[in-house]
């Protein structure tokens, strides 16, 4: 049989991705489609090495590369946009809850996996269950920041619980990037003549990616084309992916930093926002394609009672801090108890972090941590809009006739 | 602001440029050294990576002294290189070959949809001059300067006179070989518009056909000169109007299909046009289509036959900015200069000796066609570069003629890339005093002052 050329499979698949997006983009409106993408996981999962073997185990080595790239880049484009919802910057007091929630969340989700994976013996040695429990902990601990902003824009929600909402969302994503740098350092690369406490590897982490940013923004003060400035932002963030990749620290880290250090110090952040945001899609859908196609649902005999401990500590986790934004808000309170579960919605970062883990730590770890993202963001889309929509009606700040906007450039359905 | 200030403001950007690329490129340098690659194929990332933002900021950094773009993605390729600084290894090099495909499709769909067929057909008379005359004299003054530079050539001396001779010729076919990457590059960073630029434009992409055409005649005719076992045969020429007519039909399909999608979708076609360049491509080289070819029809036809060339270009436009910069850091990058230090001698004499024959043959054809002094003057600026089309081509003959193949090929490569280098500097600066090079200011970030025209 002849081998299938890998460059057409992949070129086959972003065209597989986009024909999905162009059918889903017509019915986004009438509540078709799912904004975290994972339809395109269970896709790629179809399509993997597991059901029909149309991208086989060799070409998901591969596409490596792209894979990096695609999640590296998002994480950019997160931290280019981190602390500000739709251009407002995010106010203080929603900055420190929604890390709050991150923390919560994450460390919840830990717990609940480091007692599950205890208990089924999942994981060769403590690192092991440590890496998994924090793996699962971080993919866990974020809210898609899209999905609150494309619920709330589709229901045409105003209000000062939506803005909260849309807020906790944009702010809680700093934590688990923070943890996974961490996480990285328990398995340094052996192959690096410099040697250094496992402490300092995090610092390396965030100080590439803040340098590189920094260095970004410095260029990009000058007058530019367009098309150079193009240049100069792909250039820095490649370099920042490769650069990790090689030293085997976490990229999606090191890109979020560069990502905000260059948000924070160029005077062009909203202008690089515009150009970067609509690049997000076109990026991530292959990644997820081939997300889908790397799950393994046998990986560990424990990995269903771990995953299941996963996501009831994240739906507990997240109403406790629906509670905690009850006590601190007045409009929170009117939206009922369970104004926590509007937060349930995670998506492509949280699979960026399994995908991460899955490329990192290839075997049970990796596959662990990346079905439980997938199967998290699952629960999450079934839950979060839902609950989100009710909120806000309970809340009243849904106006009686949906406008049915479409969400702005940069969601998953944005472009479509 | 005045003058000594914008010239002061102009000085201290290029020099924070300029310290920031060597401080990536430390970075990278360091990274190369102290930590040895084990997980294969992730460099190639970080190599893209800094060819892009070196190839971006030495364009910047040689621009004042009128250099082109193109040269400064070469010279940071090179720099970057396997062969000098080595931030880019032999094999990351040879990973990001796929690349070359997209940007030789964007290449040639930009050549084809910026050829106006009403303008063609008004300057069909030096076309034909140029095209005729040019590939005549450069086919037979190369061939004989590949014979007088044979006490320079190891590889010639062991050969029979019969074969030399056929070698020769080969040597002289391979010449006529233009670049419309580097034509196009050129002229994208330009914007240029008038006569010397459509000309040019027009000569180089018509000019793919006649090599083929030509390589594939010189090609069946030398063979029982190298190869005293073979015989004439004609089966090149039927493999060859496969390829030519397959490309055109399939180039025209294309070409339509492109025209409804532009018209009735109008949507991603970044997609599209990644599609094109690396999936469509593949299957083009299992077809054993010409790409170039293929590509170039379908352009031609999104430009004229619809009202949609415009919107294509700028598309493409958008795409290519990007590419082009790793397009030709990677030939930078690609570039054997150990290679070029043995052979720069006859490589020199060679590319001069062709540099002076497009030179000569432009004024025979101007003087035929009558052409304004505009092109009289500067006609042959745009054909002195060579670059991945006569790469291609060297390899095809190496592979037909083991015999030969290795030093011949490795001498085309030196004279490529003395071509390579020279090529577009005269090419731009043709444009700049002919005064086809625009002054509009390209797209800027509206929160910047618009860039420097350069």
């Amino acid at each position: 049989m002849t081998a299938v050329n890998p460059v057409v499979v992949l070129m086959g698949l972003l065209v597989l991705s986009y024909l999905g997006s162009f059918l889903v983009a017509g019915r986004t409106s009438s509540g078709a489609g799912l904004p975290s993408g994972v339809e395109y996981v269970a896709l790629g999962f179809v399509l993997g090495p597991r059901v029909l073997d149309v991208v086989g185990s060799d070409m998901l080595a591969a596409f490596e590369p792209v894979v990096q790239v695609a999640i590296g880049w998002l994480a950019f484009a997160v931290g280019l946009d981190f602390g500000y919802a739709a251009e407002r910057r995010v106010r203080p007091g929603s900055m420190a809850l929604g890390t709050l929630s991150a923390l919560l969340t994450g460390a919840a989700v830990s717990a609940a996996t480091w007692y599950a994976a205890n208990y089924w013996h999942v994981g060769a040695t403590a690192v092991d269950r440590l890496l998994l429990a924090g793996g699962i902990g971080a993919a866990c601990s974020e809210t898609a920041r899209l999905a609150v902003r494309w619920v709330v824009e589709r229901q045409g929600a105003r209000g000062p619980l939506a803005d909260r909402l849309n807020e906790l969302a944009h702010s809680d994503h700093l934590l688990p990037l923070l943890t996974i740098a961490v996480l990285f350092a328990l398995e340094p690369t052996r192959n690096v003549a410099v040697r250094l406490p496992l402490r300092d590897w995090p610092a390396i982490t965030i100080g590439l990616g803040l340098l590189l940013g920094a260095g970004a923004a410095l260029l990009l003060r000058s007058e530019l084309r367009l098309e150079d400035a193009w240049g100069l932002l792909f250039g820095v963030s490649l370099i920042g992916i490769g650069a990790s990749a090689r030293l085997a620290l976490s990229t999606l880290t090191t890109s979020f930093f560069a990502g905000l250090a260059l948000s924070v110090l160029s005077r062009h952040r909203r202008e690089l926002r515009e150009m970067v945001a609509p690049t997000e899609r076109p990026v991530l859908l292959p990644a997820l394609l081939l997300a889908g196609a790397r799950l393994d649902f046998r990986a560990t005999p424990g990995l269903p009672w771990i995953v299941a401990a996963a996501i009831a500590a994240r739906i507990v986790a997240k109403v406790v801090i629906g509670w905690l934004l009850a006590l601190s808000s007045r409009p929170a309170r009117k939206g009922g108890v369970l104004v926590g579960l509007s937060l349930l919605s995670s998506g492509s970062l949280a699979m960026s972090i399994g995908l991460t883990f899955a490329l990192r730590f290839p075997g049970v770890v990796g596959d662990t941590v990346l079905v439980a993202a997938v199967l998290s963001a699952t629960v999450g889309e079934f839950i979060g809009p839902v609950r989100l929509r009710r909120t806000l009606e309970l809340a009243g700040e849904v106006e009686t006739s949906p406008r049915g906007i479409q969400p702005q450039t940069g969601s998953l359905r944005g472009a479509a | 602001m005045t003058g000594v200030a914008a010239a002061h403001r102009d000085l201290s950007t290029r020099a924070i440029h300029g310290v920031l690329l060597g401080a990536f490129g430390g970075l990278l340098f360091f990274i190369t050294r102290r930590v040895p690659e084990v997980h294969g194929g992730m460099w190639i990332i970080a190599g893209f990576g800094f060819l892009l933002l070196a190839g971006t900021l030495m364009s910047e950094l040689v621009a004042p002294i009128g250099l082109p773009h193109l040269t400064g993605y070469l010279i940071a390729g090179i720099l970057s290189g396997p062969h000098v600084l080595k931030l880019v290894d032999e094999p990351t090099v040879k990973s990001l070959s796929p690349v070359n495909m997209l940007a030789l499709s964007l290449i040639a769909l930009a050549g084809g949809a910026e050829l106006d067929l009403v303008s063609v057909r008004k300057g069909a008379r030096t076309l034909v001059a140029a095209t005729v005359v040019q590939t005549t004299l450069v086919l037979v003054v190369m061939s004989g300067a590949f014979i007088a530079t044979r006490p320079l050539i190891e590889f010639a001396r062991m050969l029979s006179p019969g074969a030399f001779a056929g070698v020769a010729l080969l040597w002289g076919a391979l010449a006529v070989t233009r670049s419309p990457s580097a034509t196009l590059g050129i002229l994208s960073q330009t914007r240029a518009h008038g006569p010397l630029a459509t000309s040019t434009l027009a000569f180089v992409m018509t000019s793919d056909l006649v090599v083929v055409v030509l390589l594939a005649a010189v090609l069946g005719s030398v063979r029982p000169l190298i190869d005293p076992g073979a015989s004439l045969s004609m089966s090149s020429f039927v493999t060859l109007g496969h390829e030519l007519f397959g490309s055109i039909a399939l180039g025209t399909t294309l070409g339509i299909v492109l025209v409804a999608y532009l018209r009735l979708v109008n949507k991603q076609m970044l997609v599209v046009l990644l599609v094109l360049g690396f999936g469509l491509t593949t299957v083009l080289e299992y077809l054993q289509f010409d790409s170039l070819l293929t590509f170039m029809v379908a352009g031609l036809i999104v430009r004229n036959m619809s009202n949609q060339g415009a919107k294509f270009v700028q598309y493409i436009e958008q795409t290519g900015a990007v590419v082009y910069v790793v397009f030709f850091a990677i030939a930078g990058a690609d570039l054997d200069v150990p290679l070029l230090r043995t052979l720069w001698p006859v490589a020199l004499i060679l590319a001069g000796a062709r540099a002076l024959v497009t030179w000569a043959a432009s004024q025979a054809a101007a003087h035929l066609a009558n052409d304004p002094p505009i092109l009289r003057r500067w006609s042959w600026s745009g054909l002195v570069s060579q670059a991945g089309l006569t790469l291609g081509l060297s390899g095809l003959v190496a592979r037909e003629f083991p015999i030969i193949g290795t030093p011949f090929r490795s001498l085309a490569i030196a004279t490529i890339a003395v071509n390579e280098m020279i090529g577009p500097v005269l090419f731009k600066l043709a444009l700049d005093r002919t005064g086809e090079t625009s002054r509009v200011s390209p797209p800027s970030f509206p929160s910047m002052r618009p860039p420097p025209i350069d």
